[in-house]
């Protein structure tokens, strides 16, 4: 790119061509006030605040706006730009409601410190304020417009970073005013609430409503988000150790840059619920007393536990001991609580709830690559030629990396989605195909097959880089394709225009929960791997498979160990080797015994097998299918301990319950759906008695080996650097990523020359409907909930937000049942029933229903039957027949 | 022009004859109101996502420029200048006589679908000042006893048409 250079207040300066003279004077410390301007938006010029002059021609011009050109010489503070930008902000302020004191936005407003800047007190003009009327009908935000001053920030934000469209510019002139369509309420309109534009805005015109004065922030520090697999890296503000606000940190490099979701903006008031665990508490069984969990000092809980597992675990063996852990807690919490499992008691039953995700199947990707795929960093997303969506609706699930989506849309990127459900994405998409459900195997096989008979595919590629392709190749030439197009209901031609749209391209899969949870997960896990081998795209940086991350620190908790089959940094506990390298950092023996995973557990509980639970930032009774029948499996337990920051559920049944913290209220790290590994240190104190996570854990080793504690989080961190080369770049201090150690060629190792072979082209057999239940209905997400909801329900917002999770019916079924919106179904199972409103929606299709989860106590598990994801006969927890009786 | 309910079918032949068209949107919206007399407001919707937009931004379009009606307008529209020009020669009067002969206020429009009132910056014809359009037609020079009579003219048109 060409550089220029210029002169700005007597400063010699280059740049890059194109470069605004706002940026290029700010790259040299020379700052230019601003209102409308934001470095991730398109310049824009509304303000006119930025205003600078010309020395040869005497020309203002707004800097923003304006590209530095060869030889400028650039005047920004004169006395004559002064008074220029002294009358735009006077006529602001004539322009502004006087209730500047009372203003939620403070001295963090954009106009108040520029003008205080340009030293304006009275305007001295006819004061005119627009008064708009305030509105506030929904829990996140509150619009006072009468402080509007059209820089359309918010706006902007709306249409290029999240690409929602919620508003517009709305009237003109003085009436002008952003708006949603129609002019209802922002909760009529298809805002989703992310906020982004609240953090944007440089007045008081948009802000966070909060529930009860919480004042002005008095520190603000930053964190990551600890929601979603996204990781966002966030501002916290707080007052009196409690988090109050949170917004974009915008850091240079981070996932989300300006933006966030409804659930890291807002829901963060959980943090302050009436609900927080703050003393460790213990079941009282004194004679003659109810049953009750009573507040007990740290040590002696502790002591108790200890005291309780070292009995059953000498009485019944380590086996009768289960750790179900937390993708929701950290990385080094997640190595310390599959160490006490291990290392500490002797069992592998350990699991996180990262499981009911279906997060552990992608162990496929791992197997085949050797972990090589794991880190993609979302960036990349942009380079892709063409995005392939296959059962994920990140708009509701993943919000930030929808973005990327979306953008990567406008930019012109092809996007194609493979959904049952007319997603919010389809709006963005080239082409939407609806296979049957059940069937995305046979429609990721029989594009496989396509690419392969039109010679389709990246020979060099796979010359290069797999191995074993004859064999493959001969597996997808026995495929029917008239069959496969007669089982998904997709015709030939269709698969066949997909097969263009793939063809010589450079292809990111994104893989969502409509694959993961669903029947024959791991087949079609495998079958999306070999069509990115086809394509040539796993490895490329304009393709691969992006996995979805529903919870924070899936990754991490996998990466660590938390999952029964793998040690930590994934090595497979039936590898003698690896099991023996654990076995000389520990200094213990380790069992070769499999372990349980939590579905097992249960199992194991009902049985009567399983004598103790250890549940670590779990809620099992809201989180599994069939709630009823995990309640009396864990009824059976002798002993169950549960280490959380809510009451719940599962910590009423406890005997004992030691009062964890929050994400903002400890150090720690999580590693996101990119594999990018994110520390982050504390802002606010835990509530009560509560203590970080990982300081539980540790004490609680040192109990049981009778050995020293870490003590700090550091040293914890060393060994996991230590002993897990992947997470050689987990330092506490900047951003990293995982490491990458595969050795296939694929991967630019140096020196590694491993081959790739493709998955198995598996055949799914017939399945046979079931006259008794003959609606299909999918469980699935919303927006303002994560996962079974235990955290969200709790947030005051989210709650104040009435969402029901209505039963999504296509308008046609409503029409044949007799249904209208509003009307109350019953939806029933062969193993429990759910009882909520309809709503029509024809984004579903015939014969289908949605039932939105995490409302009403996550009731929506009550229709799905607890089974093994990992089992091929399982019909997996994503999709279940059904019927509906009018309620 | 009274408010209809919306031909659907109709609707759907002027949006695909304007479907993907470049810089399509005005010709589209002119097409509409020409056809319902305004822009019903739930044609928003389908205008836009033939248009591949948001219902935001068509509604900013439609309601930014003065040419585009949300709401059904009178039969007949009356723009009555309020320029400098026609200020200077006292259209400020005309107007509240005008307010008052109608019982409407500037913007409204009766409750027959007769008359809109409505003001406008210039009419451009500021040698005839103070001066006011109804639909296509220019009146120039008005003082109260021209504008009573204009005004007269069309409501006697309205109830010749009732006889
Ligand atoms: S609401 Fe705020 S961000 Fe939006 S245009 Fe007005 S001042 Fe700018
Ligand atoms: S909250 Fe998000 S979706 Fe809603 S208007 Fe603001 S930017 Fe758009
Ligand atoms: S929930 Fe996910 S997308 Fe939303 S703010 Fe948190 S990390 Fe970002
Ligand atoms: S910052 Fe340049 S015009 Fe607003
Ligand atoms: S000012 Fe009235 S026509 Fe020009």
């Amino acid at each position: 790119m060409e550089t220029i250079a210029l002169t700005i207040d007597g400063k010699k300066i280059s740049c890059p061509s194109g470069t605004s003279i706002l940026e290029a004077a700010d790259q040299y410390g020379i700052k230019i006030p601003h209102l409308c301007y934001h470095p991730d938006l398109k310049p824009f010029g509304a303000c006119r605040m930025c205003l600078v002059e010309d020395e040869k021609t005497g020309r203002l011009m707004a800097a923003c706006v304006t590209p530095a050109a060869p030889d400028m010489v650039i005047q920004t503070a004169t006395a004559r730009i002064i008074k220029h930008r002294r009358n735009i902000a006077r006529l602001m302020i004539a322009e502004h409601p006087e209730s500047c004191i009372v203003c939620s936005k403070g001295n963090r407003c954009r106009l108040r410190q520029v003008s205080a800047q340009l030293g304006l007190g009275e305007t001295n003009l006819y004061h005119l304020p627009n008064f708009k009327p305030l509105e506030q009908a929904n829990p996140f935000i509150i619009r006072d417009l009468s402080k509007c001053i059209l820089c359309g920030k918010c706006i902007r934000a709306d249409h290029e970073l999240v690409v929602v469209g919620a508003i517009d510019y709305n009237q003109r002139g003085f009436k002008s005013r952003p708006a949603t369509a129609h002019e209802v309420g922002l909760e009529r309109s298809n805002c989703t609430f992310c906020g982004t534009c609240v953090s944007m805005c440089p007045t008081g015109a948009l802000s966070a409503k909060t529930s009860s004065y919480v004042g002005s922030p008095e520190r603000e520090s930053n964190s990551i988000c600890g929601f979603c697999g996204v990781g966002c890296t966030l501002a916290v503000g707080s007052a009196n150790e409690k988090v109050i606000e949170v917004n974009p940190a915008h850091l240079a490099q981070s996932i989300n840059g300006a933006t966030l979701c409804v659930l890291g903006h807002f829901a963060h008031d959980f943090l302050n619920s009436e609900d927080r665990l703050i003393s460790p508490l213990v079941r009282n069984n004194e004679n003659g007393k109810e049953d009750e969990l009573v507040p007990m000092a740290w040590n002696d809980a502790l002591d108790l536990v200890v005291q309780r597992l070292i009995e059953i675990k000498n009485e019944n063996g380590p086996q009768s001991i289960a750790f179900l852990g937390s993708s929701k807690c950290t990385t080094e919490e997640n190595y310390l609580f599959q160490k006490i499992a291990r290392a500490a008691i002797g069992t592998n039953n350990v699991d996180n709830g990262g499981y009911t995700s279906g997060q552990f199947l992608t162990r496929v990707f791992d197997e085949k690559t050797d972990g090589g795929w794991r880190v993609n960093p979302l960036r990349n997303i942009e380079k892709a030629e063409v995005i392939l969506v296959f059962g994920a609706d990140p708009n509701h699930s993943v919000p930030v990396v929808s973005y990327y989506l979306k953008r990567a849309a406008l930019q012109g990127t092809p996007i194609i989605v493979v959904d049952p459900k007319q997603t919010e994405l389809v709006k963005f998409a080239s082409f939407w195909i609806r296979p049957k459900l059940h069937t995305d195997l046979e429609l990721i096989n029989a594009l496989a097959a396509l690419l392969h008979e039109k010679q389709r595919y990246d020979s060099a590629y796979i010359d290069k880089y797999t191995e074993g392709f004859s064999i493959f190749r001969y597996s997808l030439t026995s495929l029917d394709l008239e069959r496969a197009c007669q089982v998904t209901g997709i015709d030939r031609q269709c698969l066949m225009d997909i097969v263009e749209a793939m063809n010589g391209k450079k292809i990111a899969f994104v893989v969502g929960h409509g694959i993961l949870q669903q029947k024959w997960a791991m087949h079609s896990l495998g079958a999306i791997f070999n069509l990115s081998l086809l394509t040539g795209s796993l490895g490329s940086e304009k393709g691969g498979v992006y996995v979805l991350a529903r919870e924070n620190n899936q990754i991490g908790a996998m990466d660590m160990g938390n999952v029964p089959h793998l040690l930590p940094g994934r090595q497979a506990l039936d590898n003698d080797a690896a099991r023996k390298r654990w076995q000389k950092n520990w200094r213990v023996k380790l069992s070769p015994d499999p372990g349980l995973n939590v579905v097992r557990m249960i199992e194991a509980a009902e049985k009567g097998n399983l004598k103790a639970m250890y549940i670590m930032g779990e809620n099992p009774l809201r989180c599994l299918p069939q709630p009823q029948r995990v309640q009396k499996a864990l009824a059976k337990l002798d002993f169950m301990v549960v280490q959380d920051i809510l009451n719940s559920e599962t910590t009423q049944m406890a005997d004992v319950v030691l009062p964890g913290a929050a994400f903002p209220e400890k150090h720690g790290s999580f590693t996101n759906l990119e594999g990018r590994i994110q520390s982050f240190t504390p802002v606010v104190t835990p509530p009560g008695n509560a203590k970080p996570d990982w300081e539980i854990l540790d004490l609680l080793i040192a109990k049981i080996q009778q050995s020293e504690a870490y003590e700090t989080l550091e040293k914890i961190r060393m060994e996991i650097r230590k002993y897990i080369p992947a997470y050689a770049q987990l330092n506490g201090q900047k951003p990293g990523w995982i490491a990458q150690t595969s050795q296939k060629a694929l991967f630019h190792n140096p020196n590694a020359d491993g081959l790739i072979t493709f998955y198995p082209v598996v055949r799914a057999a017939e399945k046979s409907e079931d006259a008794d239940y003959p609606f299909s209905a999918i469980i699935g997400s919303l927006r303002y909930h994560l996962g079974s909801g235990t955290r969200t329900n709790a947030s005051q917002r989210i709650h104040g937000f009435d969402l029901f999770g209505e039963i999504e019916i296509s308008p046609e079924d409503g029409a044949k049942l007799g249904m209208a919106d509003g009307d109350c179904v019953k939806v029933i199972s062969q193993f429990g029933t759910v009882q909520r409103a309809i709503t029509l929606k024809k984004e579903i299709h015939p014969g289908e229903i949605f039932v939105p989860m995490a409302v009403n106590s996550n009731d929506a598990m009550n229709l799905i039957e607890l089974t093994n994801l990992d089992d091929p006969d399982s019909p997996g927890w994503k999709t279940v027949r059904v019927r509906l009786e009018k309620a | 022009m009274k408010p209809t309910e919306v031909d659907w079918q109709q609707l759907q032949t002027i949006i695909d004859e304007h479907r993907g068209d470049q810089w399509g949107l005005i010709p589209l919206l002119q097409a509409v109101q020409e056809h319902f007399g305004y822009v019903p407001p739930e044609t928003i919707e389908p205008i836009a996502e033939a248009m591949n937009m948001v219902p935001s931004q068509v509604q900013g379009v439609i309601t930014f420029y003065a040419g585009f009606a949300l709401k059904p307008k009178g039969k007949y529209v009356l723009k009555l200048c309020r320029g400098t020009a026609c200020h200077v020669k006292g259209s400020r009067s005309i107007l509240r006589l005008m307010q008052r002969e109608l019982d409407l206020k500037e913007g409204e429009t009766s409750p027959d679908y007769q008359f809109t009132l409505e003001t406008v910056a210039c009419l451009g014809a500021c040698f005839l000042a103070p001066a006011m359009m109804v639909n296509q037609t220019y009146f120039g020079k008005l003082a109260p006893t021209k504008v009573n009579s204009i005004l007269d003219e069309y409501k006697k048109e309205k109830k010749e048409k009732e006889k």
